[in-house]
């Protein structure tokens, strides 16, 4: 089978990239510029790192093995997807999706969203410790609902924010722009699409389960992508301006 | 359609039978990878034979009239009209005309003019493209053109603006027109107006035949234009520093 193969490099090439790229911000961050960006990315390694089976395992048992890092990847991909929406809505002159972002709408969504997680995930029977719940639907019957309903709260939040980001990205692809910022605008679109696909998961057929997986970690490779392009684009413009 | 390799390279023998590929980069300061690339792709880029010719001290109209798909070219020369002419006159020069009429009490010279008047800057300028195209424009060139040549209207208009216009087209727009064909082959930069064959005075007669009513609506107009496109710049450059400031 291709398809693990195809998993673990993309697992690992997402984790290289998100992490690099945060080391390469510590200077800046350190110099108080864009904190939340260099939080985007230090937020996105701790997430890929938590969908890893050999880290998930690690970090789960320190949490008491009771998938607890599960539901704590949830949340730093709900911080995430909200951080780097609003950089970006913000950074694109989006001002609806700034306003849908942290709005009332949006908080009102992730609070929802949030109690949702929380609540599925303390009703249905946990124990143990399996990378991305695999196994947990098959124990009962009511679980299955539970972990599903619980799935489907996880895709949520990042389809929302991704579809209200989509537009502007998208837009600033064909603008009269830097090429550096419309190639980060595409890899951010792509990013997005894939994020808000998520939440059309349910219809993709149990055979090819797989593309879940590979479209998950293509948005997370794109977003750090296209927000590296932007980032190092900055930068030669910071050389040749001195 | 840039020019067969197979041609140029006759024609190079023709004119250059005893230069090596190396001396012809050499004295027309072309990269020897260029012109190999082109050769290879077996088409070569009108402003190499330009280049060549100038540097051969042969005429580059000429030249590139040898050439089957530029044989227009050879017919006898049809001089530019006065709008082309003052077309290639930058916006600046114009301005500087309006000014150079006015009363003393604006620091002009009444309408004579005067020989303090700075001399034009050479053609072409920053948008002659679209200032010539804008001078020999019926208000139903641009269809003719894309009709004859099969460029789509939004990828010709993008050219004018990028103040761009391949020697084809450029052609292709002068027949389109019924003008000379120097006109758009210097507005683009392929050719001096000496090459052309223009009088070394031509623009400045031409800018001097315009009463002061058309000098100042054309001032007025290229001002407008200019204002447009500063403006559009500087839209563009508060969206990347928004950027940068955000994500950078």
């Amino acid at each position: 089978m291709g398809e693990p193969r195809l998993i673990a490099i993309l697992q690992w090439t997402t984790l290289a990239v998100c992490a690099l790229v945060a080391i390469a911000r510590i200077p800046s961050a350190l110099r108080g510029q864009n904190r939340s960006v260099f939080g985007v990315f230090v937020l996105a390694t701790l997430a890929v790192l938590l969908s890893i089976d050999v880290s998930y395992q690690a970090i789960d048992a320190w949490l008491g093995s009771e998938n607890y890092a599960n539901l704590l990847l949830r949340f730093v991909v709900y911080v995430t997807v909200m951080l780097a929406g609003y950089r970006i809505a913000r950074a694109f002159d989006a001002r609806r999706s700034v306003r849908l972002i942290i709005g009332p709408v949006g908080l009102g969504v992730l609070s929802v969203i949030g109690i949702a997680t929380v609540v599925l995930f303390l009703l249905a029977d946990t124990a143990g410790s399996v990378t991305g719940l695999a196994t947990l639907p098959a124990r009962s019957p009511e679980n299955a609902t539970l972990i599903e309903g619980y799935a489907a709260a996880g895709r949520l939040y990042p389809s929302f924010v991704a579809a209200c980001v989509l537009p502007a990205t998208y837009l600033a692809i064909s603008q009269r722009l830097p090429r550096a910022i419309r190639i980060g605008a595409l890899l951010l679109t792509i990013a997005f699409a894939g994020m808000a696909l998520g939440s059309l998961y349910p219809l993709i057929p149990p055979e090819i389960g797989y593309v879940e997986a590979v479209i998950n970690y293509t948005s997370v490779l794109c977003l750090a992508l296209g927000l590296a392009f932007v980032w190092i684009s900055s930068l030669m413009a910071k050389r040749t301006d001195e | 359609m840039p020019l067969p390799a197979k041609a140029f390279q006759l024609w190079l023998h023709g004119v250059a039978p005893n230069e090596s590929t190396a001396d012809i980069c050499r004295i027309s300061g072309i990269k020897r990878t260029t012109l190999a690339q082109q050769l290879v792709r077996g088409k070569v880029a009108e402003t190499t034979l330009v280049s060549i010719s100038r540097a051969l001290k042969r005429s580059p109209l000429d030249d590139l009239a040898s050439f089957d798909s530029y044989a227009e070219l050879a017919g006898p020369p049809r001089p530019p009209t006065p709008a082309e002419l003052v077309s290639q006159i930058a916006t600046m020069d114009l301005l500087r005309a309006v000014i150079s009429r006015s009363s003393p009490a604006y620091g002009g010279f009444g309408d004579e003019g005067s020989s303090l008047t700075p001399a034009l800057g050479p053609a072409p300028h920053a948008t002659s493209v679209r200032n010539w195209v804008d001078s020999i424009d019926d208000g139903e060139l641009r269809h003719r053109v894309s009709a004859a040549t099969g460029v789509a209207p939004q990828n010709y208009s993008a050219q004018l603006t990028a103040n761009r216009l391949s020697p084809e087209l450029a052609v292709a727009t002068a027949r389109a027109a019924g003008v000379g064909f120097t006109g758009g082959l210097v507005a683009t930069g392929l050719i001096t107006e000496a090459e052309a064959g223009w009088p070394a005075r031509a623009r400045q007669a031409a800018l001097n035949g315009l009463s002061d009513g058309d000098l100042t609506a054309l001032a007025g107009e290229r001002l407008q234009s200019l204002g447009k496109t500063l403006r559009r710049q500087e839209h563009e450059h508060e969206q990347t520093k928004k950027i940068w400031e955000n994500l950078g």
